[in-house]
């Protein structure tokens, strides 16, 4: 069955990105993508410069964690991760200079790289997906068999229009760098994934595009989730992979990851900055540039909106959270004004979640069988990618999803 | 602070809408009813104002019997009240199972019967298993089931409309559908094939009109409320199977149209099939469910004495829906653990219809000797008595017949209980078999085959068995008092008019006299007008073109041939052709 949510996007569309004073006092939350399990680079009191490195991941991706201003460390508290548990954040007194180690550079030809530097910058950099699953970039682009580079410019979950925002602000930004990472990396093709009904999007593109003859642009069909890897790379490529796109030699990228990588290419800039969508039932939805590590508190008293219920993420694979500090893979905040839960009422077996599941699961099979660790495991609960579709769609309102997540969890133990 | 878990974006789509969708869709069917069972009746004054609205009431009580049962069931046994109990009533939609009980019945089930039939539904279809979303069977047809296992001689003669009771003969089209395999037996008597379309015919209260049935799945495909994939693979299944064994036999393709619109197999393809709560819930199960059932009505239509065989096959895949539901998950993942299932739903659709195509070919009913069994015979002097039996359509059929002198003298049935008994002694159909001296080509009576069949059996076997030990037996040729041909006509009036001569003639046909206007110019029939009948057949008449027929052969009426299925009424319009013509060329020329 294929799901068409209703949009929400004008709210925030097609809007100036508002950029908003630095605040006094960041977080740098100690986490990349679910990894919390970081070695801590700086100390109380210490000076710490814009960009230099905070931290980094102990596993072998060796992720780097920057700070987004320049200033003094004062603690280290918690607060909460866009998923809703409390992560370890550094705190950081501004000094409002922007000072960074070294002076700010402007690389003139960023083709020029190599593979090696281009990689080594992406780590650097510590860039990571942004569009929602923080996994880090470099190791895409770590393999010599690439021909096909997606673009993700999809966001298919309703109210969220960053990607859009970026693409109107940087579309010549983005093609070069698409452009270059081709060269670098020797690959063949490349396609930008839009909406279908994102026509205007595509002619932002196509005033660019003459000069790049080796990138297309790919409408793809308004269906939630269109933006999932494995739904682009079958829609595009005609082509299934067991756990990773690279196994076909295809990277899909955010095109605001595609964004990061160009102030690393190009200004060898790390990540401590993202465009995120604030919106909901507010007076001014916008879209913001604001760095990483800045509270949600801060953003709402700065556009004077009222805090209420707050999601972080889209409607439908987002987290109700109390609060808030950013990250680089947060893209959305939703704003409420009263959310009630949906009461959910007795299943009917229609047999809608089992037709909506992207990953062909049967969610109603895998709530009425949840006592049964052997049936879980033959129903492959642990596919799932909480895209939350089968609670979106059960006419009982039931919440599938998190009896899905629950069989994960029991298949696990 | 308690986070409130995701996703906060629900579909606009609740139960409700659904249930509300259901009742839209289910509406024209039941104003189809209450027009078929209630306002035509009454408006050819067949019966009163109670008569009119029966049709809705009959269907009010049912929904209000499974209601009651229902919430009164939640309030002594599971003793739930206040909010719990609203939530059940608005929540549980317990006048469903009433409202499809009602619309899968005849109309004439005694309402003592359809309250208990509603009743047995809500406890032993839903209760015992827990309730809503929880039974396994789907509670209308338990409710069914129950009606027609204990009360199936009440349900057989309970299809005809007060209006189709005078018109109609045959219980339900489908009563006659293995047994005799023409188009004149099968359709004919209801009409065209176009009538069992739009719902023309005898059937259960909701179940006649295919137009308005294929138009409700229309609107519940659309509006993605019902499984829709059950009800094509089950109609699709039972359509091709039906045409492999139509082409088998011979019969061609108005045969499986005739069975698609016949009986309860649409209304439960698209209802009944489809009830969420006891289908499939994977595609591949609603798939695999939908050609197994389509297999068993087959199997129930052709190979057993029940012609219905929808409602049966429904509540037997019922208990196989979770097994297809196993099959239709792990299919989900890997096509091929199901594609087995396929191979043999499929292996058993050629199979199957090979077989009862090629059986039906060999006409299966020559075979029957063993159905006749000799009891008692007696004899005293010249006369012999027999005790013999034949089995009818729902029971054996106990004669005595004595043969005395060569000569049979007495036959009359000692036992019986078949259902279309009536239909017979209505015609006095052993009279006409007494009477006759060609006594295996007896027409059998429409709607009552198998019935009538067993009377002429018993009859021709018994003789047989005489002429063994005796002579020959001696015809009743000198018997025969009025056979059709030689039945006269009737004179009611004549005038001339603009230089012609107008006559209005009678002549009995076979369950009422026919008047005709026929008008003559210059010794020639030039115009006639039905002026009166209300013969059960005259619509095959009609349909045949009789009328024009006898009017273009007017002088040479004894070479046109009668229709079969309809002797006595073509012989009385011959009769009249022949006899008008004849006084009026005597008295004129
Ligand atoms: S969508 Fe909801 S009501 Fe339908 S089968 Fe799934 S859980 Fe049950
Ligand atoms: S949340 Fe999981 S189970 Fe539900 S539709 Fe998405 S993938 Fe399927």
């Amino acid at each position: 069955m294929r799901v068409v949510l209703p949009k929400f996007k004008s709210l925030s569309k097609n809007k100036d990105v508002l950029k908003i004073e630095a605040p006094e006092y960041i977080y740098i939350p100690l986490i990349v993508g679910s990894d919390t399990d970081i070695t801590i680079l700086v100390k109380k009191e210490e000076y710490v410069f814009k960009g230099m490195v905070l931290g980094k991941t102990k596993g072998h991706f060796r992720i780097p964690i920057h700070s987004s201003v320049s200033g003094i460390v004062k603690d280290f508290v918690e607060k909460t991760y866009h998923d809703g548990t409390k992560v370890k954040c550094i705190k950081i007194e501004n000094d409002f200079e922007e000072r960074t180690q070294e002076p700010v550079l402007s690389r003139k030809d960023m083709s020029k790289l190599t593979k090696k530097e281009f990689i080594s910058l992406l780590q650097e950099k510590g860039i990571v997906g942004m569009g929602g699953s923080g996994f880090p970039t470099y190791v895409k682009y770590d393999n010599d068999n690439i021909n096909t580079l997606i673009v993700n410019a999809v966001e298919c979950e309703p109210y969220i229009t960053a990607d859009n925002a970026i693409i109107h602000q940087k579309a010549q930004e983005i093609l070069d760098t698409i452009d270059t990472i081709m060269e670098i990396n020797n690959i063949n093709e490349a396609f930008i994934a839009i909406k279908k009904n994102n026509q205007e999007l595509k002619d932002v593109f196509d005033n660019f595009l003459g000069t790049f003859l080796k990138i297309k642009i790919i409408l793809v069909p308004d269906i939630y989730p269109m933006g999932w890897e494995r739904y682009l790379v079958k829609y595009i490529k005609h082509t299934t992979y067991k756990k990773l796109p690279i196994e076909k030699g295809i990277v899909v990228n955010n095109v605001s990851t595609i964004y990061a990588i160009y102030e690393a290419l190009k200004k060898d800039k790390p990540l401590i900055e993202r465009l995120i969508t604030i919106t909901g039932d507010i007076k001014n939805p916008v879209n913001i540039n604001v760095k990483t590590g800045t509270t949600l508190e801060y953003i709402l008293t700065k556009l004077q909106i009222e805090k209420k219920f707050i999601i972080a993420g889209g409607p439908m694979m987002g987290v109700n959270v109390p609060d808030l500090v950013v990250s680089p893979n947060l893209n959305c905040v939703i704003i409420l004004d009263n959310y009630k839960e949906t009461l959910s009422k007795t299943c009917l077996r229609c047999g809608k979640c089992v037709s909506a599941c992207p990953t062909k699961l049967s969610p109603v099979l895998i709530k009425e069988n949840l006592d049964d660790k052997e049936k879980i495991k033959e129903l492959k609960a642990n596919k799932c990618i909480e895209c939350g579709l089968c609670s979106y769609i059960c006419p009982a309102k039931i919440n599938l999803r998190e009896y899905v997540r629950k069989a994960k969890q029991i298949e696990k133990e | 602070m308690n986070a409130i878990k995701g996703p906060f974006f629900r579909s606009k789509n609740s139960t409700n809408k659904m249930m509300i969708h259901l009742l839209v869709a289910l509406t024209p069917i039941i104003l189809f009813s209450f027009y078929k069972y209630g306002i035509k009746p009454f408006y050819h004054s067949k019966t009163n104002f109670l008569g009119l609205i029966y049709p809705l009431i009959f269907i009010l009580l049912s929904a209000a019997t499974t209601f009651i049962t229902e919430t009164l069931y939640e309030v002594i046994v599971n003793k739930k009240r206040n909010e719990e109990l609203r939530y059940v009533i608005y929540n549980h939609y317990s006048f469903f199972p009433g409202l499809f009980l009602a619309l899968i019945l005849p109309i004439n089930t005694p309402l003592l019967i359809l309250i208990m039939g509603g009743i047995f539904a809500i406890l032993i279809g839903k209760m015992a298993f827990g309730g809503f979303g929880n039974n396994i069977f789907n509670p209308a047809l338990i409710g069914y089931i129950f009606i027609s296992t204990c009360y199936a001689s009440v349900l057989s003669s309970s299809y005809l409309s007060a209006y189709e009771i005078d018109t109609l003969s045959s219980a339900t089209p489908l009563s006659n559908a293995v047994e005799a395999l023409n188009y004149t037996t099968l359709v004919k008597p209801y009409g065209s094939l176009f009538d069992f379309f739009i719902g023309n015919i005898p059937g259960s209260i909701g179940e006649v009109s295919s137009l308005l049935i294929l138009v409700a799945f229309g609107y519940l495909a659309f509006n993605k409320v019902i499984k829709w994939r059950i009800t094509i693979t089950y109609l699709f299944t039972f359509f091709i199977m039906t045409t492999l064994i139509s082409s088998l036999a011979n019969l061609g393709m108005w045969y499986p149209f005739y069975h698609l619109f016949s009986g309860g197999l649409l209304f439960g393809s698209v209802f009944m099939a489809t009830d969420p709560v006891t289908s499939p819930t994977t595609p591949i199960g609603q798939t695999l469910y939908g050609f197994f059932l389509g297999i068993l009505t087959i199997i129930a239509r052709f190979l057993t004495p029940y012609p219905e065989g929808v409602m049966t096959s429904i509540l037997t895949m019922n208990m196989f829906v979770f097994i297809l539901d196993g099959i239709g998950s792990k299919g989900r993942f890997n096509f091929f653990r199901a594609f087995i299932f396929f191979v043999i739903a499929w292996g058993l659709i050629l199979e199957l219809s090979i077989h009862i195509g090629s059986g039906l070919r060999t006409s299966p009913s020559d075979a029957t000797d063993n159905k006749y069994n000799i009891i008692s015979k007696e004899t005293i002097a010249d006369q012999t008595t027999y005790i013999a039996t034949y089995e009818g359509y729902q029971s054996k059929l106990k004669a005595k017949i004595v043969i005395e002198a060569n000569k049979v003298t007495t036959y009359e049935i000692l036992e019986q209980n078949d259902s279309f008994y009536h239909m017979t002694s209505d015609v006095n159909y052993i009279d006409k078999l007494l009477k006759s001296n060609d006594l295996a080509n007896v027409d059998t009576v429409s709607g009552a085959t198998y019935t009538s069949n067993a009377l002429k059996k018993l009859l021709l076997l018994t003789k047989e068995d005489y002429q063994k030990d005796n002579g020959k037996i001696i015809e009743n040729n000198d018997n025969i008092l009025d056979s059709p041909e030689i039945k006269n006509y009737e004179l009611i009036s004549e005038q001339i008019e603009n230089n012609n001569y107008v006559y209005h003639v009678s002549s009995k046909g076979f369950s009422s006299n026919i008047v005709l206007k026929i008008v003559i110019s210059a010794n020639q029939i030039i115009g006639y007008e039905v002026l009166e009948q209300n013969d059960s057949y005259f619509n095959v008449i009609i349909a045949n073109n009789y009328l024009d027929t006898l009017a273009i052969n007017q002088n040479d009426i004894e070479t046109v041939d009668v229709i079969s299925g309809a002797t006595y009424t073509s012989n009385a319009l011959k009769n009249i052709f022949k006899g008008i013509l004849g006084y009026h060329k005597e008295k004129y020329e």
